[in-house]
């Protein structure tokens, strides 16, 4: 060797290196491609697990959310008196004030619920400029800021108006004189809802009057916010910085964090389910690739010994090739897996009602060096083993499979009644058993994760169903001055005298056309209606009511039904329904909270009024958190005797359009009634079903990229046997088959073993899923998997296996002959 | 004698431009024959080989074998082809490690659809006419040479092809064993099995086959007829 030192050792290990690179284009390009998809899929899945563990905190701290929002009356308080405020000790940052007003308001319904326009909540409207600021920094979602009187941009989350107006929507503020407009031209995010949508400060002058004055926000972040005992602390220092009831009302952000923590908690297990998953593939499947491709490179390795290369070059030589080709892959696949984490967390911050969430950049950084590092492992070991043999040793052990491997395989799979393509390609994993367990591993995990994410898809439309209600009772009919009936969404909450409310007929003012109906009246008016109405099936209804439940603080939500409603679509996770007077059946919070049982007593106060009840059933509820009640009529109207329902739910006949039919019941009831479409769409089902989506296909893609390395592996070390299968007749279909046969037996077993795993994951991922939500879950939930299914979902694996195998397979076939004959 | 092979202005280059491996040969095997195809390293000798074999196409001209034109076919037909009409044995006998010896010399005949029973029952016979019946299920590293070559053969023959195509097929064999293995061409070159035999060993040419083509730089230097003993004692070529 050359006494150039360092650098002229380098000269020759670089060439081997950059020749391997050159040489060996297709494994060059396969470790890339590994990297690449191995990373994307580590990237995302890790990033989403870190993102839901406290996906309010992180954006709560990069969006500077206030710890208090306080509510002032400008009367009472000066702007200098307000901005002195954000000196105080203890006051860390502030922002404000912006003048903000409250006021009803109207829009444009969806098309499903019969266009028209529909009541709003109160809307409080907050005058920004920009939406930055040193406190509450808004994540603009979509559209622009209000840059122009006329204009608003609406908050998405726990305070966005729940019809989801689209840009350019126009919203007609009916609860002001003159009932002016604005046009939605953004939306945007605040961490904890401090408005319901925001303005340019000029607009706030228009929009006051008399019975809508003007009051002002400030926003604070305080140096001691942890506990609600600093919270109400740091809000009582405020109130006595300010003048006497200057303050009217604070709110604090722990109440948007428990929100959240509710939304978030579900995704958590699945998550780190799938991203386990894909980060044990990605590992197993780097390091089968890397080692692979150095052990095929022991001949090569034998004769570089043979030339005068030490141990530590051939090593340094051979990590060097990979780590190359490794590094370019997972800088890519950080790159993509940051592309693809973006509209998945964009849906997950809108689920998680915060304002955005990104892949954390210590995720960018950790995720492409462990690769690298393993990388490095799986090229070193072997490289160091071919390293300690003789350049004779290497060349031998590069050439084939040690001999007497696979034989007895090839024996009895040759009697089998099958093409002797297929036979010999069967029996060929057998001669390399540490590289088949490896890739039965990678493809086992694969279609493991096929079979949870199909299981998963199944139970999560189970449990939309089974919240919404929307088979059973596609139709709810709410009286006039009732509540909102379980499952709608899009019921306004009440139509103050005065308001215009359009319906496809024309529009009404509320109260007007006569006073508003009796309980007895408008019950008369919904059940002839609904006797009269084509299509109706069945219908019962409801009241519903909060209750004291003795020895809790907290008010459980009770709802009777008057008739049977066996039918209304409550799937019971344990227990059975009730059958008479003084039976109940609770959501699973309720029994959590209680300490209770089914099959135990508990108290009801109702109008100082005792009713013990006899909890029968736990059912699938999650209205009120879970603390929910259902019984029969009887059971309430014992302690309420002017009870009246408030609900109608109505059962359709089979075919009959829910949209048609509420249309046709809201023109004959009028503009007292509000009939509702349960709505089974869900945007938490839509984010749980893209992430599984989009994970289970990066993981099979994982699996097909190490099949087709398995195949590639396989055709170079047997690349003279296939010339030799060639020369006695063997035609090019018969030559893909036989190489996808190396595989497909493999995946199939694979395929079988992972169904149970599979079911095993997903009875063990739903139930986390549930409790973390905090609830149980109806068994049938669990019992997704069927015959037909069963057996397609077994397939996963050899479907993985051919679709990784058929195009090196292809390759196999094209080798020219004579080339494959002189290949040693 | 009816042409079983016959190659018409064939030629075969490598590179464009570059020198032809095979030079505008034209030849013509008669069934029945036993030609000897000779010349120093690279002067096409597997060349022609491979081409009479279906294993590579001709740059130019026409290769026919058994009245098909296999310089037309695709890759599967010259595979089908292979499989029907040509038998090839190879100097280092070109085995698969990993089957019986019964399997091995079987395969062809499994490729072509025939069932395990028959395809076992013929590859036995071949076996057994060729004296190592008793290696049927013994793998081919534990064999010597001269019995790998026999396996080697036997799989040949197993679809009765029309052609026994052999390159240097006793180049890896000791003297007495290349001589047994000469002697076993003969004797199937005597019941009729048409033998494209090449080789660099004139002995060998001279012993085993009866008509001697010579290639120089891929082109046909000669083509000598020689009578065979048994032809000689029986007048023939007179």
């Amino acid at each position: 060797m050359s006494a150039g030192g360092p650098l002229a050792l380098a000269g020759p290990v670089g060439r081997v290196a950059g020749g391997g690179l050159t040489r060996r284009r297709l494994q060059t390009i396969v470790i890339g491609l590994v990297l690449l998809v191995s990373c994307a899929a580590s990237v995302l899945a890790l990033g989403l697990v870190v993102e839901s563990e406290s996906p309010f905190d992180h954006a709560f701290a990069a969006q500077h959310g206030a710890d208090v929002t306080a509510v002032v009356n400008p009367g009472r308080a000066s702007h200098d008196q307000l901005a002195a405020t954000a000196h105080l000790a203890g006051v860390t940052a502030a922002a404000g004030p912006f003048s903000q007003v409250t006021t009803s308001a109207e829009a444009p319904a969806p098309a499903q619920f019969g266009g028209g326009m529909a009541q709003l909540p109160a809307i409080t409207l907050a005058g920004r400029a920009s939406p930055g600021g040193p406190v509450d920094q808004l994540v603009l979602q979509s559209g622009h800021w209000a840059t122009a009187p006329g204009q608003v941009v609406l908050a998405t989350g726990q305070s966005g108006p729940q019809i989801g107006l689209p840009l350019g929507a126009h919203i007609t503020l009916n609860g002001l004189p003159g009932k002016p407009t604005l046009t939605v031209v953004g939306t945007a995010n605040s961490v904890t809802g401090s408005a319901d949508g925001w303005v340019v400060p000029a607009e706030i002058g228009r929009l006051s009057s008399p019975s809508t004055p003007v009051s002002e926000q400030m926003l604070y972040r305080f140096a001691s916010a942890s506990t609600l005992t600093a919270l109400h602390a740091d809000a009582a220092e405020l109130t006595r910085a300010l003048p006497a009831r200057a303050v009217a009302g604070t709110q604090n952000y722990l109440a948007a964090r428990d929100s959240e923590t509710s939304n978030a908690a579900p995704f958590v297990p699945f998550l780190v389910a799938f991203g386990v998953l894909g980060l044990v593939m990605s590992v197993l499947i780097t390091a089968n690739v890397v080692s692979g491709a150095v052990v095929a490179g022991y001949r090569r390795i034998g004769v570089l010994k043979s030339i005068g290369f030490t141990p530590g070059q051939v090593v340094a030589a051979y990590t060097g090739q990979v780590l190359v080709s490794a590094i370019v892959g997972c800088l890519a696949g950080v790159v993509l897996g940051n592309i693809l984490a973006m509209p998945v967390l964009a849906q997950t911050a809108n689920v998680y009602q915060v304002g955005a969430l990104h892949v954390p950049v210590w995720v960018d950084v950790m995720v492409p060096l462990v690769m690298c590092c393993l990388v490095a492992i799986a090229a070193v070991l072997p490289a160091l083993r071919a390293g300690r043999l003789s350049a004779v040793q290497a060349i031998a052990t590069g050439r084939a499979p040690r001999t007497g491997r696979g034989y007895g395989a090839h024996r009895l799979l040759g009697r089998l009644p099958l093409p002797r393509p297929a036979t010999i390609g069967l029996a060929a994993p057998f001669a390399r058993p540490a590289r088949t367990v490896m890739t039965m591993t990678a493809i086992g995990l694969g279609a493991t994760a096929v079979t949870l994410a199909v299981g998963l898809t199944s139970s999560l439309n189970d449990v939309v169903q089974g919240l919404s209600h929307a088979n059973a009772e596609p139709v709810q009919i709410q009286l006039p001055g009732g509540g909102p009936g379980p499952g709608i969404t899009e019921v306004p909450q009440d139509c103050p005298p005065g308001a215009v409310v359009t319906t496809p007929k024309g529009s009404h003012v509320c109260g007007a056309g006569g006073p508003q109906p009796s309980a007895a009246a408008a019950q008369r008016a919904v059940q002839t209606a609904l006797a009269a109405q084509p299509g109706t099936a069945h219908y019962v209804a409801e009241a519903n009511q909060q209750v004291s439940i003795v020895g809790l603080t907290q008010p459980v939500s009770v709802t009777a039904f008057r008739g049977d409603a066996t039918w209304t679509g409550y799937d019971l996770i344990s227990g059975r329904w009730y059958s008479g007077p003084g039976q109940v059946v609770v959501g699973s919070r309720f029994l959590a909270v209680t300490g209770s049982r089914v099959g135990d007593t508990v108290t009801l106060e109702v109008n100082g009024k005792q009713v013990p009840v006899k909890i029968v059933g736990q059912a699938f509820n999650t209205r009120d958190n879970g603390l929910t009640m259902l019984t029969d009529w009887p059971t309430l109207a014992r302690a309420e005797p002017g009870l009246a329902p408030d609900t109608y739910d109505v059962g359709l006949q089979s075919g009959t359009s829910a949209t048609a039919y509420a249309s046709s019941l809201q023109n004959k009831l009028g503009s007292h009634y509000f009939v509702a479409i349960n709505d089974a769409h869900s945007d938490v089902l839509d984010v749980m079903l893209a992430l599984i989506g989009t994970l289970t296909l990066l993981l099979a893609i994982v699996a097909g990229l190490g099949v087709l390395n398995t195949v590639v592996l396989n055709t170079r070390e047997r690349v003279h046997d296939l010339g030799v299968f060639k020369v006695i007749g063997m035609t090019p279909r018969q030559t893909t088959a036989m190489a996808v046969c190396w595989v497909a037996g493999v995946g199939l077993i694979a395929g079988v073993i992972a169904v149970p795993v599979g079911i095993a994951m997903h009875r063990a991922v739903l139930p986390a899923m549930a409790s973390a939500a905090g609830t149980g879950l109806p068994p049938s939930y669990l019992t997704v998997y069927h015959g037909v299914e069963l057996g397609a979902l077994a397939l996963a694996g050899v479907a993985i296996a051919i679709a990784g195998a058929l195009l090196p397979a292809s390759w196999a076939a094209a080798i020219r002959t004579g080339a494959a004959l002189r290949a040693e | 004698m009816d042409a079983l092979v016959q190659l018409s202005n064939v030629t075969k280059r490598y590179d464009n431009g570059g020198p032809a491996a095979v030079d505008d040969v034209s030849l013509t095997i008669a069934a029945g024959e036993a030609v000897a195809v000779m010349g120093p390293s690279g002067s096409g000798k597997s060349t022609l080989l491979n081409l009479i074999g279906g294993l590579d196409r001709p740059t130019s001209g026409a290769v026919t074998v058994a009245g098909q034109r296999i310089d037309q076919l695709g890759e599967t037909g010259t595979a089908r082809f292979r499989r029907t009409q040509v038998g090839m044995i190879f100097q280092f006998f070109n085995l698969l490690e990993d089957l019986t010896v019964l399997d091995n010399a079987m395969l062809p005949a499994q490729l072509g659809g025939m069932r395990r029973p028959k395809a076992r029952a013929r590859a036995g016979e071949l076996l057994a006419a060729l004296g190592i019946e008793r290696h049927a299920n013994a793998y081919p590293a534990r064999l010597s040479g001269g019995e790998r070559q026999r396996v080697a053969i036997a799989r040949a023959l197993v679809n009765r092809p029309a052609l026994l195509l052999a390159d240097e097929p006793t180049g890896a064999l000791d003297t007495a064993t290349g001589d047994q293995i000469g002697r076993l061409l003969l004797d199937l070159n005597a019941s009729g099995q048409t033998l494209v035999l090449v080789t660099h060993d004139p002995a060998l040419a001279a012993r085993y086959a009866h008509r001697t083509v010579r290639l120089t730089d891929g082109a046909v230097a000669s083509d000598e007829t020689r009578p065979s003993a048994r032809d000689a004692a029986a007048g023939v070529g007179r």
